[in-house]
């Protein structure tokens, strides 16, 4: 989504305000279920509330903090795993059956034991959206450096260069754009760790927030979880998005 | 024995691939020559005769199934340094300024950052393209780009050049400048230099001797002398020069394309 492009802006908020208003309009009309589908106004009047309690910031704030801190932990450390298994042909086609195997399963079906064992705290949250992110950023970062131009590699040789030296001077710099572009998707991974973490079991964040709003049957609720999380979403993407401005030859 | 040594010299080169298997493709053999000191030969051949593979085995970027390639006396996979090459792509890091791309190989030595950025601002002066050294690759012309990576082979300064079609992806005006530009360095420089190229203009523009390689699998065909002066090298009045078209008469039967 880009913010400079105003030209679209009206376009967009008409959009918004055509869906909120049909939606709003059938559920006075009693063609929607207020109770089933939630209403526009309902989800305001809920957002405020929750606005005025400070209970929206409290939840948005713990589910920010553990997507953000498995995004960084877990992007890190793969992305630097990624590199580094260029470095070692050995290892790389050791391990890469195993890593293939971990990609195919849902990984969240590793949440569960994740809270066996990082508790029912914000540490298991934290630590499945690390999980997440970081087999993301292992994978498409090694696919990376795979990528590099051999002619350069070739160069690199002809020069002297020892292996690491390529590995500093070619290697990282072309796979960081494989790296940054990572980053985009890995906000939408460990958002959905922190949440789904939340889900399972805890007392509070955006997915505690939805999963008993949804348990009572408060669809407002619900949607009022939704759209913090799609805040929180855009604020992390503005974010990468900035990091990517820097770092991007 | 005391030898001649050779800026290069090839002995009995082959290049097989898959061998003694069915699809067995011998893509040159027998190749032997040597180049001399401050001599450009031009190596050229009909599509497919293994110019590209032979100039790999050359540049050390690839091994012979058989034979030898040897640089001063050393074997080219132990002379790193000594042999620079330039391909028709340039190559140069695109997250590189000019300056950084042309002192890549002195940083790959080790060389102090003052004394490679003096080397790199030296060159890139003299090779016209002083206010470029913060540029990035990205915002140069095909031109300029080919420039710097020849700066960069000439950075490390090695004895031997080796060019693999260097000009052929540039437009005619641009190629016809590096020509000259390039045959004016290396005589300057006093450097040998190889040139691998199916252009037989350039060949006879710019080399001492032109070696036709025959088709699939690569043999030398015959090596022809250039005999004419570097002064009267200008690669736009050459054209119009009498021994120009008969020795462009004579690659061309040869080649038997």
């Amino acid at each position: 989504m880009s913010w400079s492009n105003l030209r679209y802006l009206p376009g967009q908020i008409g959009l918004a305000l055509l869906i909120f208003g049909l939606w709003e309009g059938l559920v006075r009309a009693e063609v929607l279920s207020a109770h089933l589908y939630g209403y526009p106004s309902g989800i305001a009047a809920k957002v405020w509330g929750l606005l005025s309690t400070g209970e929206l910031f409290k939840h948005a704030g713990v589910t920010a903090f553990a997507a953000i801190l498995g995004f960084v932990l877990g992007s890190a450390i793969g992305s630097f795993a990624g590199l580094c298994l260029w470095l070692n042909e050995t290892v790389a086609k050791i391990v890469r059956p195993f890593i293939v195997a971990i990609n195919g399963v849902p990984k969240i079906a590793f949440a569960p034991l994740i809270i066996v064992w990082f508790g029912i705290g914000i540490e298991s949250k934290i630590a499945i959206a690390a999980a997440l992110t970081f087999i993301v950023s292992l994978i498409a970062t090694y696919n990376g450096t795979l990528e590099t131009d051999r002619d350069l590699l070739r160069l690199m040789r002809s020069l002297g260069a020892t292996r690491l030296q390529a590995w500093r001077k070619v290697v990282i710099p072309a796979a960081l754009p494989w790296m940054l572009s990572t980053l985009r998707l890995n906000v939408g991974f460990a958002l959905i760790g922190a949440v789904v973490g939340e889900y399972i079991s805890s007392q509070e964040g955006l997915g505690y927030l939805v999963y008993y709003s949804g348990v009572l049957y408060d669809l407002n609720g619900v949607w009022a979880g939704i759209l913090a999380l799609m805040v929180v979403a855009l604020l992390m993407d503005r974010g990468v998005t900035e990091l990517d401005r820097r770092l991007r030859w | 024995m005391v030898t001649m040594q050779y800026p290069l010299e090839t002995k009995d080169l082959s290049v097989t691939f898959n061998p003694g298997s069915a699809d067995e493709v011998v893509a040159f053999s027998d190749i032997t020559f040597t180049l001399k000191p401050d001599e450009i030969l031009a190596i050229v051949g009909p599509s497919g005769c293994g110019k590209s593979t032979l100039f790999n085995v050359i540049a050390g970027l690839q091994p012979a199934t058989a034979g030898e390639v040897f640089v001063n006396g050393t074997r080219v996979l132990d002379a790193k340094g000594q042999v620079g090459y330039m391909l028709q792509k340039d190559m140069l890091l695109p997250w590189r300024s000019v300056q950084d791309n042309v002192s890549l190989g002195l940083e790959i030595k080790g060389v102090a950052r003052e004394e490679r950025r003096a080397v790199a601002d030296r060159l890139i002066a003299a090779y016209g393209l002083k206010g470029f050294e913060e540029s990035k690759p990205g915002t140069l012309s095909g031109g300029m780009r080919q420039r710097v990576a020849f700066m960069r082979t000439l950075a490390l300064n090695p004895d031997v050049i080796l060019l693999d079609e260097p000009f052929s992806a540039l437009d005619f005006q641009t190629r016809t400048l590096l020509q000259a530009e390039v045959l004016d360095i290396i005589a300057k420089q006093r450097k040998s230099a190889i040139l691998v190229t199916h252009d037989i203009g350039e060949a006879v523009t710019m080399a001492d001797r032109v070696m036709i390689l025959s088709r699939r699998p690569g043999r030398i065909k015959q090596i022809v002398e250039i005999d004419l002066r570097r002064d009267e090298r200008d690669p736009v009045k050459l054209r119009s020069n009498a021994r120009y078209q008969d020795y462009f008469q004579l690659l061309w039967s040869e080649l038997d394309i």
